[in-house]
């Protein structure tokens, strides 16, 4: 029968009261009873149950030992109706017991509940402590506010290719993504769809698809990933709400967007084989990028080092020049000065500086050099020929000249 | 004692007995009563029915919208590309009688192979009559409707209401998945290549440019200190020559004197003289007469 899912759970009545009084003739006055002083004729009853439940402990305590012995025979003795009156009391307040427990259950905060009386939806329970007497009105609870989630294109160890999805401009993009939802008509929810979690997943997985099949790969790739979580939150809804599912999409998180990851042999440009794949073919362009900004980099590295080379060479060129002209002209105005200065000391006395200048330059010169003197014009020396050892005549300057 | 002692199986029978006569339906379900095989009525709302017990039997069947995934096909578009096609379908039994007269006793499993097959061909037929680009594209939600119609009809006699048909996956075939891969990855090779070959370029382009900028910068000061010094030299020379034309003989002898004091007076020559040299005029006699006395 359908009546025996649910598992409720007892305790005191908040809700449901007209349907407490409906049930209440089988005597279940134990615990409501107090609580609830208009049930005046039912005061009696429970009176009457505590006596005989009292008559009952008295005679199962006074005369227990003596009718031990033939106890299993007890029924169809004497004293086989009273045990039996008594023993349908307790039986009947632990009926009572057990069905106030399976009939009221608590909904959590986060829950509510779809109530079928025999079958068919009449009530939504919403947080609390609900009553659904059993066997009449059975409860189920569902999570409505609680995030789920599915997971789209990952985990799944059937398929390798399972989140490959082709794009509009037939490239392959691997995609994993989540949709989370909740659930805001639990009596929809749970009496439209017979295995939600697969629709919304199904759904979700042909929803991306489409979306992803109008679109171009490069877009997905970076910029587009907004909006197509969007679009395909909004695809799913519709879809769902066309199905009456009472589901809500909260959202769609794209998770991950990949070129596949599937490797495969590739020839390359100098005609060789490599196994690569598309996903780090994809990043071999991000590594190519970095290449050409650090090719740029050490180039200019380069370029500053030799340019900061040049100007400081040509700055000591040019500085040396300088140096160049001003030892020079300066050589040249003290050497004219000088002159000048002899040359007016000259003017005053021409014959005489003249002379002493003359005599001074000898005798340094001379005075600085071996001389010899040779009388070659002396008739009294005729006949002698002056001999010059000239390697003699090396030697003695070259000693002299080192000391 | 005796009537206690029927009045409990009474009770146990006629408890049964009602037990077993009524049944409840629930919100979920539908339900038909059979006798002896035979359809003696349809309860489609949920709530409690009755039966005739030992007689008459309830089969219920599922209310909700149920789901059918077909397994992945292969077809063939107009334009003989082939596709890998996934679709999954919802649907709802609408008609028990004549679901159950057509699946019979094997119920939904059985209606769900059916359903398989009919979508199959019928997706095979829609997909076989547009191109691949269609499918792969735009028209996808239109293609899933002409489907989900054209399944509808079948679908009917088996007392089912395909609600909507979905295609899942459409994808190429593992071998030209394989193909694809291989020119993805050969557009980002060209693309990774373009950028090293760019970025040596620019590396060339740029060491180049220092390279010339330093030769340029070397030999425009070269050029400059050339002439600085021009300057310095033609400076030296005016210098020179205003000071020593100022008497053009007493440089010569001025001249000379240093040059001699230089070429010979560092003790690096020896020099082999007459006594009649003029420096020796006083050597020879007080009043320094050339000739001499003998």
């Amino acid at each position: 029968m359908a009546g025996n899912n649910g598992g409720p759970w007892g305790g005191g009545g908040n809700d449901g009261d007209d349907d407490d009084d409906r049930f209440r003739p089988n005597g279940n006055g134990d615990r409501n009873g107090g609580r609830r002083p208009n049930n005046d004729p039912q005061i009696p009853e429970f009176d009457e149950i505590i006596n005989k439940t009292k008559d009952q402990l008295r005679v199962l305590i006074g005369g227990g030992d003596g009718r031990k012995s033939d106890g299993g025979g007890g029924a169809g003795g004497a004293g086989g109706p009273q045990i039996t009156r008594g023993m349908v009391g307790l039986g009947a307040l632990a009926a009572v017991a057990v069905w106030a427990f399976s009939s009221f259950y608590t909904v959590r905060p986060e829950q509510k509940s779809v109530e079928l009386f025999l079958g068919a939806s009449y009530a939504i329970g919403e947080p609390g402590l609900n009553f659904a007497p059993w066997p009449f009105v059975t409860a189920e609870v569902v999570n409505v506010t609680q995030e789920q989630t599915i997971e789209i294109g990952v985990g799944r160890g059937n398929a390798a290719d399972a989140g490959l999805m082709l794009t509009g401009d037939e490239n392959i993009v691997d995609i994993d993504f989540q949709v989370v939802w909740n659930i805001t008509e639990p009596d929809r929810f749970l009496f439209n769809l017979a295995d939600p979690e697969t629709t919304i997943a199904a759904v979700a997985e042909s929803s991306m698809r489409e979306i992803i099949a109008q679109s171009e790969l490069a877009p997905i790739l970076n910029r587009d990933r907004g909006a197509i979580a969007d679009g395909v939150a909004e695809q799913v809804q519709r879809t769902l709400d066309s199905y009456d599912s009472g589901v809500n999409i909260i959202r769609v998180n794209l998770q991950a967007v990949n070129p596949p990851s599937q490797v495969i042999a590739v020839e390359d440009l100098d005609g060789n084989t490599t196994q690569t794949s598309p996903l780090s073919a994809f990043r071999d362009v991000q590594d190519a990028e970095q290449e050409r900004d650090r090719l740029q980099n050490l180039a200019d590295a380069y370029a500053n080092r030799v340019l900061a080379q040049a100007r400081g060479d040509a700055a000591r060129v040019l500085e040396q020049a300088e140096g160049y002209r001003a030892r020079v002209v300066n050589e040249a105005q003290g050497e004219a000065s000088r002159f000048l200065a002899v040359l007016g000391e000259y003017q005053l006395a021409p014959e005489v500086t003249r002379q002493r200048l003359y005599l001074e330059t000898v005798e340094a010169v001379f005075g600085a050099t071996d001389i010899i003197l040779l009388d070659d014009n002396g008739q009294g020396g005729g006949g002698v020929v002056p001999y010059l050892p000239l390697d003699q005549v090396r030697r003695p300057t070259t000693d002299g000249g080192s000391n | 004692m005796n009537r206690s002692t029927y009045i409990l199986p009474v009770i146990v029978i006629a408890v049964a007995a009602i037990l077993s006569s009524i049944f409840i339906v629930d919100e979920r379900q539908k339900a038909l009563v059979l006798q002896f095989g035979q359809i003696v009525s349809v309860k489609e709302d949920p709530g409690i029915g009755f039966k005739i017990p030992l007689v008459q039997e309830v089969v219920f069947y599922d209310d909700r919208i149920l789901a059918l995934d077909v397994d992945p096909l292969e077809v063939t578009p107009l334009d003989d590309r082939r596709l890998i096609v996934d679709a999954f379908a919802r649907y709802r039994i609408t008609d028990v009688e004549r679901f159950r007269q057509a699946v019979g006793t094997g119920g939904e499993e059985t209606a769900a192979r059916r359903l398989d097959s009919i979508l199959r061909s019928e997706t095979r037929e829609v997909l076989g009559s547009v191109s691949s680009n269609d499918i792969l594209s735009t028209d996808r939600a239109a293609l899933m409707l002409r489907i989900r119609n054209a399944a509808i009809s079948e679908a009917n006699a088996l007392g089912v209401t395909i609600i909507d048909v979905r295609l899942k996956r459409t994808d190429l075939p593992s071998e030209n998945l394989n193909a694809t891969f291989q020119r993805m990855v050969a557009e980002r090779a060209r693309e990774a290549e373009d950028e090293r070959a760019r970025g040596r370029e620019a590396a060339q382009r740029i060491e180049a440019q220092a390279d010339r900028t330093v030769v340029e910068l070397v030999s425009e000061a070269s050029r400059e200190a050339r002439i600085i010094e021009g300057e310095a030299d033609a400076l030296r020379n005016n210098i020179f020559a205003q000071a020593y034309g100022q008497d053009a003989e007493f440089f010569q002898f001025y001249r000379s004197l240093e040059a001699y004091g230089i070429a010979i007076g560092q003790g690096n020559a020896r020099l082999v003289l007459s006594p009649d040299h003029e420096f020796f005029n006083y050597l020879r006699n007080e009043n320094g007469t050339t000739t001499p006395d003998r």
